[in-house]
């Protein structure tokens, strides 16, 4: 696993190159005295088949730079980097085409279709694209996921944790050039989130997806191979292989500091 | 509480918009449909006002028809006090056209004009008044219609049939004299209008001068007549006047109620959205000690200012209308001085009707707030509409009896003897039947999305699909929403659907069964044609195949007096061929006689009765030997065999002369033949087969295009309830469709997916109302006449679908380019 530093910045990200990469990324809103700096210049790179964990205090800017990272939020200044093109760059309509096709989402709560069944909810991003699912490797998923019983049922039908297995699947089905999971075990259950979350590291290891999670739970960040911290819109400091503990007295002195 | 109430309609200010339109529209055609009767009836009282003070005393005869003798007028002039006296002549006097022929389907009036003094009665438009016997005037109306300008020569035939040639030397105003508007008028001096007319007496005679009704009534004495001041004469015409005004406004207020039924309808949708939408915000009133009356009241009160800020919109809206319904209602051919005026009533009744409309319909869906449980506010919601759907009692209990009942009456109605009743029945059953169409249409919904699990499913493309899902997540919905826009279209429809079968019918009755290219007649009931023309015509046999007379008397046939009539004995089964009931034309012989089936109804007579016949030279009996199907068309109820009519009445002139032409004669030279035959003959009106045709299929289409034009709001303000339901389903699902985006599907299929379910909603809509109007303008059209012919309309059914779907995708353009352009990270936040 090739870690980048934290800030500050580096200029050079280390070989293999990223998949997905944030260089000198400003975001602010509002104008005037009302200004907020989200994000005041995060450079970052995720290399492929990494899992890594975005924490920090509330309002220190994980989730925007997460939205930046994924082409949901523009930036203010900077680029975003993924699979070779520049996202700032891209039209609505190319942005819509890269997401659709290049990026997976699982997002803490609301992550599904609620007239579609979870067979159609998995199939979603496949079918937009007008691609054909390969059946073994829906099988696949499906079997993992333990989803197979539930495969008609809507989401008023389905548990939280088996909504949010339902949004693994439909993320990982596509075999996006990354996944972005936001506060993905955030609504669930503590046995329910370890099972995501096994999941999620399950397909890193074993199917060489890459994902980065935000999280303010420090077990959470535990599954991931490296933790980001961010503090007032700024990298400040990273962790490979975290424990709980270690991330947990990280963010305390983040917080103190 | 008010003060929440307060707050939240400042912030919901754009959800209720859409609201308040509704309002605005429905209470607008109600109170534009009073306000134009006011500034209808204030614009006559005016006129009658101003024309009434010029006269003191007006006598007027006692009875319809019967007129003033002549001499009464010199008694009265040599009353001492009487500065004026005028006798009013009025009576048939035909004006031709340029093409020489008496103008209009009914002849013109001749009137005498007072040119001066102070019973001078008409305002003069252009020109002046006639100064001499050879000078005359014409209404305004006949003028334009005409296109006679002052300076022309116009000719005018007398009572004996005579033409005489006159300088056309002004036009004027006859106010509102509905005679004279109508039928046109030309004015002449007094001694001319009586040499015209040959009618000496008078319809009216004006006084002026300082004498009392009763000074004048004394001095003509008899009766006979009855003697009036100005004001009463005045208050007498403008109340005749107010008559038609009132049934102009009865009219279009049946198609207001309509508007307003619809306008509830969707008030009533968009509170209930309202209601669901904010069901936490209320659980949180409900939390915080707000009782379930309160809470009840919160939704009333906001309905009633809906309803009040609508109202007030609506009233303006309304008197703008008027203006312009006034200005449509002197288009077609009345004159209505258009000047709005605000009445009390009007007002009264505007701000009535939005706030009862308003509140009613908030009613049920304040009831249902009041259901919300105060816990509600610290759960999690469910996802929008996604709760089970199982019909309710209440809605079983109101279709099952209405299915039943509407469909028996229907069937009832169409098994009863054709007529009146039999389609009030059938309407009375469309009715019951729509109730349960209404409440049974969220099955509908609930069904309308099975067939697209198929291959249509693929064919629809994803967006589509989740378009089908959206439209039937809340049946209820929905179906208020399709429900508004049923009404209209079903009404549409089904006067399509009369209006075309009445075509069809009139094809086959007129056209088919009596196959005619010419027809001559005089345009006046008891006018007859010479039967030198009809037997000048025969002559051409080379040129017509058939010339046709028809002879009537009115005489007792039975216990009543009827028309009983005659036709030239070749023609039958040749230019007539009515359908038979019962017998056939060879069994019309000599002693007997054929009826309609409509008429031996009528006075239940049947096959085989001897029937005593009135006749010049005595009561004869004369035996039913045909009855034919229908009703009178262009053949008359009774008809005798020519040479009997001849015997039992003599020599009796044409009433109707049918022209059939050879086969391959030249059109021009037969038109040339018939021009001479009626060329002395002005007053014969000369029309064609395909002339008829065409004159009523465009009376017609007229009926259908003005109740299309008066249907059209009530579907306007469905449609603001498509896009109010949208707009309030983008708002409720605004993570959804930021969820949407986030996975990848484009502002373009965002806009489409909600376009597709616009689209949907209006076909739901439109397509229920179509069939249903079909149906029942079917069952209508067989009720109300034994041998109708059913059409259906399929370029205007058509041209309605094509307009549902137009109408969709102009509904969908403000709620999707809103759900577009959702910036998505702060929607997935949104609650």
């Amino acid at each position: 696993m090739t870690g980048i530093a934290s800030s500050p910045p580096v200029r050079e990200p280390s070989p293999p190159a990223p998949v997905v990469a944030a260089v000198d990324v400003v975001k602010t809103y509002g104008r005037g005295d009302a200004v907020v700096h989200a994000l005041r210049g995060v450079n970052i790179g995720f290399a492929r088949g990494g899992f890594t964990a975005i924490m920090g205090p509330s309002g220190s800017g994980k989730s925007t730079l997460m939205h930046c990272l994924a082409g949901l939020d523009t930036v203010t200044s900077g680029s975003v980097l993924l699979g070779g093109a520049d996202l700032t760059r891209l039209d609505d309509r190319k942005l819509t085409l890269m997401r659709r096709e290049r990026i997976g989402f699982i997002f803490q709560s609301f992550n599904l279709v609620p007239t579609l069944t979870a067979r159609q909810n998995i199939l979603f991003p496949l079918e937009l694209a007008g691609r054909t699912p390969e059946a073994p490797w829906f099988d696949r998923i499906v079997d993992v996921l333990g989803l197979r019983e539930r495969l008609d049922h809507r989401p008023s039908e389905l548990s939280g944790g088996q909504q949010q297995r339902v949004a693994c699947a439909r993320a990982l089905l596509s075999r996006p050039e990354v996944i972005f999971a936001d506060e993905p075990t955030g609504n669930l259950d503590s046995v329910t989130g370890r099972e995501v979350l096994e999941l999620l590291r399950r397909s890193v290891r074993d199917l060489g997806q890459t994902i980065v999670m935000v999280t303010h739970d420090p077990v959470a960040a535990a599954f991931a191979d490296r933790v980001v911290f961010l503090r007032d819109g700024l990298i400040v400091d990273e962790q490979l292989r975290p424990t709980a503990d270690g991330v947990l007295d990280r963010l305390k002195r983040l917080e103190n500091a | 509480m008010i003060r929440i109430v307060l707050s939240r309609l400042g912030a919901q200010r754009g959800r209720l918009l859409l609201t308040v339109v509704a309002v605005v529209l429905g209470v607008g055609f109600i109170s534009g449909t009073f306000a134009l009767g006011d500034l209808m009836r204030a614009g006559f009282a005016r006129e009658f006002a101003a024309s009434a003070d010029k006269v003191d005393v007006a006598v007027l005869p006692k009875g319809d028809g019967e007129r003033l003798p002549a001499g009464m007028l010199e008694k009265i002039r040599a009353l001492p006090g009487v500065t004026d006296a005028r006798g009013l002549v009025r009576a048939e006097a035909p004006l031709l056209g340029r093409d020489g022929r008496t103008h209009g389907h009914v002849p013109t009036q001749g009137f005498s004009l007072p040119t001066d003094g102070p019973l001078r009665r008409y305002t003069v438009l252009e020109g002046r008044v006639p100064a001499a016997p050879d000078e005359a005037v014409l209404n305004e109306s006949l003028a334009e219609d005409t296109g006679f300008r002052p300076g022309e020569s116009i000719q005018v035939l007398d009572a004996k049939e005579r033409r005489h040639t006159f300088r056309l030397v002004g036009v004027v105003d006859v106010g509102i004299d509905a005679e004279l508007t109508s039928r046109g008028g030309v004015g002449f001096l007094a001694e001319t209008a009586v040499r015209m007319t040959g009618q000496k007496d008078y319809v009216e005679i004006d006084v002026a001068g300082s004498v009392t009704p009763a000074q004048v009534g004394a001095a003509i004495g008899g009766t006979g007549h009855e003697v009036v001041t100005g004001e009463e004469l005045s208050s007498r015409l403008s109340s005749e006047a107010g008559a038609d005004i009132t049934m102009i406004t009865t009219g279009l207020l049946a198609f207001g109620l309509i508007s307003l039924l619809v306008a509830g309808l969707v008030i009533a949708n968009t509170f209930t959205i309202l209601v669901a939408q904010r069901a936490k915000e209320l659980a949180l009133l409900r939390c915080l000690g707000a009782t379930r009356r309160q809470v009840f009241g919160a939704v009333v009160v906001e309905a009633a200012l809906v309803g009040l800020v609508g109202s007030l919109v609506g009233l303006a809206v309304g008197l703008a209308l008027a203006a312009g319904g006034a200005a449509a209602v002197n288009a077609l051919g009345m004159d209505v001085p258009v000047e709005v005026s605000l009445s009390l009533r009007t007002v009264a009744i505007a701000l009535s009707v939005g706030l009862v409309m308003t509140v009613l319909s908030a009613l049920p869906p304040g009831f249902r707030a009041t259901k919300v449980a105060p816990l509600a506010a610290l759960r999690t919601e469910p996802e929008p509409g996604e709760r089970a759907f199982r019909l309710g009692r209440a809605r079983w209990a109101l279709a099952a009896p209405s299915a039943v009942g509407g469909l028996a009456l229907t069937v009832i109605g169409m098994r009863m003897e054709p007529g009146e009743t039999a389609m009030f029945t059938v309407a009375g059953g469309g009715a019951l039947t729509f109730l349960a169409v209404v409440a049974l249409m969220p099955l509908l919904v609930r069904a309308f999305g099975l067939p697209t699990g198929g291959r249509l499913g693929r064919r629809l493309g994803l967006p589509g699909r989740l378009a089908v899902q959206n439209v039937r997540r809340s049946p209820r919905r929905t179906a208020a929403t399709t429900v508004a826009l049923t009404v209209g279209v079903g009404l549409m429809s089904l006067f399509a659907v009369v209006g075309a079968s009445s075509k069809a019918t009139a094809d086959q009755k007129m056209f088919e069964q009596f196959p005619i290219d010419y027809r001559l007649h005089t345009g006046v009931t008891g006018r007859t044609i010479p039967r030198g023309v009809a037997d000048g015509l025969r002559e051409r046999d080379d040129l017509f195949s058939a010339v046709t007379s028809i002879r009537s008397v009115d005489a007792e046939f039975g216990a009543n007096e009827r028309m009983v009539a005659s036709m030239t004995q070749g023609s039958l089964g040749i230019v007539a061929k009515p359908e038979m009931k019962h017998g056939s034309l060879e069994d019309l012989r000599p002693g007997t006689v054929m009826i309609s089936e409509g008429y031996a109804l009528r006075d239940g007579l049947a096959m085989g009765d001897a029937v005593p016949l009135k006749t010049e030279h005595g009561t004869v009996r004369v035996t039913v030997s045909v009855v034919y199907a229908g009703e009178a068309g262009m053949l008359p109820d009774i008809l005798l065999p020519e040479a009997d009519f001849t015997r039992y009445f003599g020599q009796v002139e044409d009433l109707d002369v049918y022209v059939n032409l050879q086969k391959g004669v030249p059109v021009s030279e037969a038109n040339d033949v018939i021009d001479t035959a009626v060329a002395d003959h002005p007053r014969v009106q000369v029309s064609t087969g395909a002339a008829m045709k065409a004159e009523f299929a465009k009376a017609i289409d007229m009926l259908i295009g003005i109740f299309a034009g008066l249907l059209g709001l009530a579907i306007i303000i469905a449609l603001f309830g498509i896009v109010n339901t949208l707009t309030l389903s983008v708002v409720e699902r605004t993570r959804e469709s930021a969820l949407l985006r986030a996975l990848g599907v484009s502002r373009r299929q965002l806009r489409g997916m909600l376009s597709a379910e616009a689209v949907i909603m209006s076909l739901l809509g439109a397509v229920t109302g179509v069939l249903l109007g079909t149906v029942f303008g079917w069952a209508a059209t067989r009720s109300l006449f034994t041998s109708f012919v059913f059409a259906l309309p399929y370029g205007q059914i058509l041209l309605y679908l094509a307009l549902a779907v137009v109408a969709g995708l102009l509904a969908a353009v403000l709620p999707a380019r809103r759900a577009a352009h959702a910036p998505i990270v702060e929607s997935l936040s949104a609650d």
